[in-house]
């Protein structure tokens, strides 16, 4: 933004863009998750061959003051092999499903990644000085014959090269019978939940071989199963509440200190269908495939096939807000069904919060009011609350000219299409974007393609 | 521009089966609205049933895809109990024998021969009537070729039929033995779904004696099923199965359980892990190329005449 209390709209120009360049995707590089820590200083990936990649962003420049720090390569470590399940003769995959950072405590950054079934905690540390002048090992570890060493030396520590290590520190593993969905840190930054299809896990992060289950929706008999978990996260300032979302479309808030068991929620937020928009696939698109809380934990987001909504958390019986994310694939339902894409999961995420706005408004309004979120033919869309108004963009290669804003997109859904629209038919599906992220602190965003990460970020005057 | 002439019968048929409101009482739009939950069965039931993945499938997947499936089956069975003079443009009161012709045409031999015409007729009208959802909108991204739909109506290839018939009269020689298991839900059914079609009289004799079979037959097939979990072990609208142990309780049927008639068109060719690596070890002595467990893989015919050989010889 410009100017405090977000009076003009941002204008997005392409910074950068990290993989590779052919259409032929590697299976392994397909990314599954995107993550900025709480400084932003550090962005990981993960991907569906169990790898995770860390950039780490450029110092600013004093110089250079147009842009900010680029991205770079900071660390890439296999986090998640593939694993096989003999019981049932299935392959485990060793896809990243979701990542969330610790806030840092020290010199080294932790991360959480989570397969289907492990979750792994991870250091990342740097080393740039190394010990030197051991009396009784030479340069290369090798040891000295003792009878060589007449004299004594302390080891002095000399520079080397930047070394960044990534080491296991936890694993937390053999809690989960369904697949992980959602791994949640907790504003007291020493307990964390993960979810899976039917059960949520409480987890301490010193702690590996046990867990608190907190919630359990699997029934008695599995015939009676009609709904899964899709996701959870914690309250960002009240450590006992979260919530988790379902298949249905509900949205349950449980408190911890009411039980051990949360299977019987504080509040249940669900919107009525809309009746005339009911068809076969109501049921399917009502599935919400992420939620977020805002950053005073007031609101929380909330996505489904074809929208985005915003609830107060004090109001159970529908959203304040819904920006219809696709609409013009309402038409499509039956299609997407056949092609599978209807049960595409589309994160969304907020904006980060500005620094002078953050202390201009800290009273009066919540910092949380754009939200994005991913679409197809590599579309993305972003909703401003205050506004209103709304933005469609493409991450693309053909835009690849840093400072250069992007040209809004826009899909015409029916009858005579304009200039520079495209029209549904003609829309990508392989192509989409599930996996978006906003920059904690600055408007800098990372959206994920099928196997390319994209760096835009607003223009700087 | 395109005038009120254009692309109507399309448009119509479009709007039928998409989106706006079709309320099952409308006159004219009942057809498309049941063409369509035809249609969308038939696909619920292909994704349940022909989709083997190496790893799990997803369960929220498959729990939308069972919500679908019985919801709609409520459907019918509420139209099937109100209106049996239900004229259907399609057969849809009669999942289990959709289900019985796609999920396993390996077992489509079990009743014997009279029950062949009646998978004719009973595939006829599907033919006739259903048009599958990649033309049924005017779209392009629809991934899944018409030949998935027209898959289950091809007849097995003929290089499987001279071992499908030793297998069959064996499994007949079995039956014998057992009484045909039926159920009053069962009955129920095969009376609906006899009076809501308007079909030559053959059929309903013959359908009868087949489906029970292959209910059965269904209904063991899902229990050794790996990795698709309890929930398609029994998914609602197959609790009304008798299970027949006597019948195949020996027999571990997870090894017939792969679809040659579809394994032309791609998609569905991958097979059911456990049978997969079973037959794996089996063939690895036969085998002339190495392969490895957990490669997907597709048999041409020969090598699929082998292994039937192999598993009925032993």
């Amino acid at each position: 933004f410009s100017g405090a209390g977000g009076g003009n709209d941002i204008q997005w120009c392409f910074s950068q863009v990290k993989g590779a360049v052919d259409d032929d995707v590697a299976e392994a590089d397909i990314i599954s998750t995107v993550e900025f820590n709480h400084s932003g200083e550090l962005l990981a990936t993960g991907d569906k061959g169990g790898r995770v990649v860390i950039f780490q962003q450029e110092q600013e420049n004093k110089t250079q003051s147009h842009s900010r720090g680029e991205y770079n390569v900071y660390s890439t470590f296999q986090s998640h092999e593939p694993e096989f399940d003999y019981l049932k003769s299935l392959e485990i995959e060793e896809k990243i499903n979701k990542i969330r950072w610790l806030p840092q405590k020290n010199a080294a950054q932790f991360l959480l990644s989570t397969n289907d079934k492990t979750i792994k905690l991870w250091k990342i540390s740097e080393r740039d000085k190394r010990p030197e002048g051991y009396n009784l090992k030479e340069e290369d570890g090798r040891y000295r014959d003792p009878t060589t060493v007449t004299t004594l030396r302390v080891p002095v520590f000399r520079p080397m090269d930047l070394m960044v290590e990534a080491s296991p520190r936890r694993i937390f593993a053999n809690a989960h019978t369904y697949h992980i969905n959602s791994i949640s840190i907790n504003s007291d930054y020493e307990t964390y939940l993960s979810a899976d299809d039917l059960r949520i896990n409480l987890w301490h992060l010193e702690i590996t071989d046990r867990s608190f289950n907190i919630v359990d929706i699997k029934p008695a008999n599995m015939e009676e199963l009609t709904e899964v978990i899709t996701a959870a996260e914690f309250h960002p300032n009240s450590c006992s509440t979260f919530v988790y979302s379902s298949s249905k479309g509900t949205i349950r808030l449980c408190d911890m200190r009411a039980s051990a068991l949360c299977d019987r929620h504080s509040k249940l937020f669900e919107e009525p269908e809309d009746p005339s928009n009911r068809s076969f696939f109501s049921e399917i698109i009502s599935s919400i495939s992420d939620v977020k809380f805002s950053h005073s934990g007031r609101y929380m987001m909330t996505r489904d096939y074809l929208s985005v909504k915003i609830w107060d958390l004090n109001m159970e019986n529908r959203p304040v807000e819904t920006y219809q994310v696709h609409e013009y694939l309402r038409s499509k339902l039956c299609s997407l069904y056949e092609n599978d894409c209807i049960f595409d999961k589309f994160e969304c995420c907020w904006n980060g919060s500005d620094r002078q706005v953050e202390f201009l408004s800290l009273c009066t309004s919540d910092l949380s009011n754009i939200v994005m979120t991913g679409s197809y033919n590599n579309f993305f869309r972003m909703f401003d609350r205050n506004t209103k108004r709304d933005i469609t963009l493409e991450a693309s290669r053909e835009n690849n000219k840093p400072r250069t804003v992007l040209k809004p997109r826009k899909v015409c859904a029916s009858g005579k299409r304009k200039k520079d629209e495209i029209s549904v038919d003609s829309l990508d599906f392989n192509k989409k974007i599930l996996h978006t992220a906003w920059h904690p602190k600055e408007n800098i965003i990372a959206v994920a393609t099928t196997n390319n990460l994209y760096i835009f970020q607003d223009k700087m005057n | 521009m395109l005038g009120k002439g254009g692309k109507r019968k399309f448009d119509e048929h479009e709007d039928g089966l998409e989106g706006k409101v079709v309320s099952p009482t409308d006159g004219p739009s009942k057809v498309s609205y049941t063409l369509q939950r035809q249609t969308i069965f038939n696909i619920s039931l292909m994704k349940l049933y022909n989709h083997r993945p190496l790893t799990e499938p997803s369960l929220q997947k498959t729990v939308l895809i069972n919500n679908m499936l019985r919801r709609i089956q409520e459907e019918l069975k509420q139209e099937g109990s109100l209106r049996p003079m239900f004229v259907a443009a399609s057969q849809p009161a009669d999942p289990l024998s959709d289900n019985f012709r796609e999920a396993q045409p390996a077992f489509s031999h079990l009743a014997s021969p009279p029950l062949l015409p009646t998978d004719l007729v009973s595939t006829m009208p599907l033919e006739s009537c259903l048009t599958p959802a990649s033309l049924l909108e005017d779209d392009t991204f629809c991934t899944s070729p018409a030949v998935q739909h027209d898959g289950p109506t091809k007849p097995p290839p003929p290089a499987l039929q001279p071992v499908k018939d030793s297998f069959s009269s064996a499994l007949d020689e079995i039956e014998e033995l057992c009484p045909a298991p039926t159920s009053a839900e069962g009955v129920a059914a095969e009376s609906a779904a006899d009076d809501s079609k308007g079909q030559p009289s053959e059929s309903n004799i013959h359908k009868p004696e087949g489906l029970p079979e292959s209910r059965t037959a269904e209904s063991k097939l899902m229990d050794p099923l790996p990795g698709n979990f309890e929930i398609t072990a029994s998914t609602g609208f197959l609790t009304d199965l008798t299970l027949d142990d006597i019948l195949f309780a020996d027999i571990d049927t997870s090894m017939y359980d792969f679809d040659p008639c579809t394994s032309a068109t791609g998609a569905a060719s991958k097979m059911a892990p456990v049978s997969a690596d079973e037959l794996l070890k089996t063939l690895a002595p036969y085998s002339s190329q190495p392969v490895t467990p957990n490669q997907p893989f597709k048999m041409d015919l020969t090598e699929l005449d082998h292994i039937m050989e192999v598993l009925v010889g032993s």
